[in-house]
């Protein structure tokens, strides 16, 4: 089923996040999607995710979707100007590739290239008005195009680490959806019990809302979010939980799988993010029972 | 040095229409030698104002004041016994200036009534030209005194493309090829073999690639 399709049956999506490699051997990249067939509902392919040069989102889209999966694709603004943007965007419709996430891009200075031009012709606003432009068969010059593309797209929420910027969040995810995101992807969720309370603003949003879901894959990475990310509520009961556990991977795994199983009475959708453990994400999903 | 135009007096006519008495300050520095927003064209200004506002039966009050250089915190201190009493502040500075006075008093509104354009310098009477983009990594020293990244439509490092012809740029006659005059420069200093070095890509970090840039001078911060 699409995503779109899958979005409109009210079903709970399960969504996984793969990324592309830094290089040109695909081989894991393909076989970690290959085994998620028939355990997830749609891929995503972050692009150039987190300031990192590798292989772009539209190549990875196309192979993912080549192995029968429902792809999503991020597009971000920071390395293209508008015109190099519809084209991409053209270009992924033709390959098939009709399912996008407006994504923010990582400060050049905290990327892997730090010495590059940076673009920033669009941002996001921006970008979500070009796709709606694109999809009324015009590009941003005015001139008609040969073919309507036609995307379901969603944005993404930054995180926010106290009341006021979840308020500001929230307006800016507004605008977002007034300029055509059907869907919104929350940052990770750490604690679902704060979640809850966020949600109902959230709700208010009136589109479907897929919550993140991030692995944690030791007790550095989740006591380094913890410590810089004010707004994860990472608690130290979940520290201890991971540090006391006989097998630390297995443990990981098991709280990432509940967080998932807790998400799916509160959320249309989960996206998980394991951000090199993809072949792990089959065991992540028995914990979540799915 | 820092070029500005004034913007068309109907935009700087829209912000004002609000308020009933404006602060109209000018700068004594770039904008005064570009003819954008010295003392003289803030009087100008004023009574385009005043005429205009008149017309529609409107009486606004406009103080005038051209400070020495309004991107400066100790010339900028200088409005705060003016601006008692005053609905907003118009900026005929640069965008440095404009931000200064609204950095300095945090409850008047501040509008700027020129477009900063680039850094230039004059080629002759009445006509500025694009001569710098601040780069902060200059190269004019393998470049025989022209810049590439200001003066080259294409930024091009290592040039010229296939547009340059009789020593204009492809985008238009009246644009001097910046790698024509580079090429002059260098075989007239003697220097051509610097024309075959080639400069390598661009380290941006130092432009404004790594966020907003600033300067700490250790030995005179206070
Ligand atoms: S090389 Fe850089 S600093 Fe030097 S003139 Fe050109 S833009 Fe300015
Ligand atoms: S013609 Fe000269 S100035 Fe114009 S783009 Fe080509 S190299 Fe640059």
């Amino acid at each position: 089923m699409n995503f779109q399709k899958q979005l409109e049956s009210k079903q709970f999506i399960v969504l996984a996040e793969m990324n592309t490699p830094k290089g040109i051997d695909v081989s894991r990249f393909v076989m970690d999607i290959r085994q998620l067939k028939d355990r997830v509902d749609a891929v995503v392919v972050p692009d150039l995710d987190n300031g990192v040069m590798r292989m772009n989102a539209l190549a990875g889209g196309v192979l993912a979707k080549r192995q029968g999966l429902e792809t999503l694709i991020h597009v971000y603004c920071r390395d293209r100007n508008r015109m190099a943007l519809q084209a991409d965007l053209l270009a992924a419709h033709a390959l098939g590739l009709h399912n996008l996430i407006v994504a923010p891009a990582q400060e050049i200075s905290q990327c892997d290239h730090r010495d590059a031009a940076v673009v920033n012709d669009l941002n996001e606003t921006g970008l979500l008005e070009t796709i709606g432009t694109l999809q009324n068969g015009k590009d941003l010059a005015g001139f008609d195009l040969e073919g309507r593309p036609e995307f379901t797209v969603g944005c993404l929420m930054t995180p926010w680490s106290d009341k006021a910027s979840f308020e500001e969040e929230i307006k800016l995810t507004q605008k977002k959806i007034s300029l055509g995101a059907s869907y919104v992807v929350t940052p990770p969720v750490f604690d679902t019990g704060r979640f809850a309370q966020q949600l109902a603003v959230l709700q208010t949003l009136n589109v479907p809302i897929v919550a993140t879901v991030f692995l944690i894959k030791s007790v550095a990475v989740a006591r380094y979010i913890a410590a810089n990310e004010p707004g994860a509520y990472i608690s130290e009961d979940l520290i201890r939980r991971i540090r006391k556990a006989q097998d630390r991977e297995i443990e990981c795994l098991k709280i990432a799988g509940e967080t998932v199983s807790r998400l799916r009475d509160m959320t249309q959708a989960v996206l998980i993010q394991t951000m090199g453990w993809e072949h792990r994400l089959p065991a992540l999903l028995d914990a979540a029972g799915l | 040095m820092i070029t500005a135009e004034r913007k068309p007096l109907e935009e700087i006519i829209n912000c004002v229409k609000p308020f009933e008495r404006i602060l109209l300050v000018g700068c004594n520095e770039c904008v005064t030698v570009c003819a954008a927003g010295g003392r003289k064209e803030v009087g100008i200004v004023s009574s385009a104002l005043q005429m205009a506002f008149l017309k529609q039966g409107k009486n606004l009050q406009i103080k005038e004041h051209t400070l020495e250089r309004q991107c400066d915190p100790e010339y900028v201190e200088e409005l705060s016994t003016m601006i008692t009493g005053v609905d907003a502040v118009v900026s005929m500075a640069c965008g440095c200036g404009v931000q200064e006075v609204a950095r300095r008093f945090k409850t008047v509104p501040v509008f700027p009534a020129v477009n900063t354009k680039f850094m230039g310098a004059s080629e002759r009477q009445g006509i500025w030209a694009e001569r710098c983009q601040g780069c902060g990594d200059c190269l004019l020293g393998v470049t025989g005194g022209i810049c590439p990244i200001a003066r080259c439509s294409k930024q091009l490092l290592n040039g010229p493309c296939g547009g340059s012809g009789s020593g204009k740029c492809e985008i238009s006659p009246d644009v001097d090829c910046a790698w024509h005059l580079i090429w002059e420069r260098l075989k007239a200093l003697g220097l051509q073999d610097r024309y075959e070095q080639i400069i390598p890509a661009k380290d941006w970090r130092t432009g404004r690639g790594g966020g907003p840039r600033k300067i700490i001078r250790e030995d005179l911060a206070e």
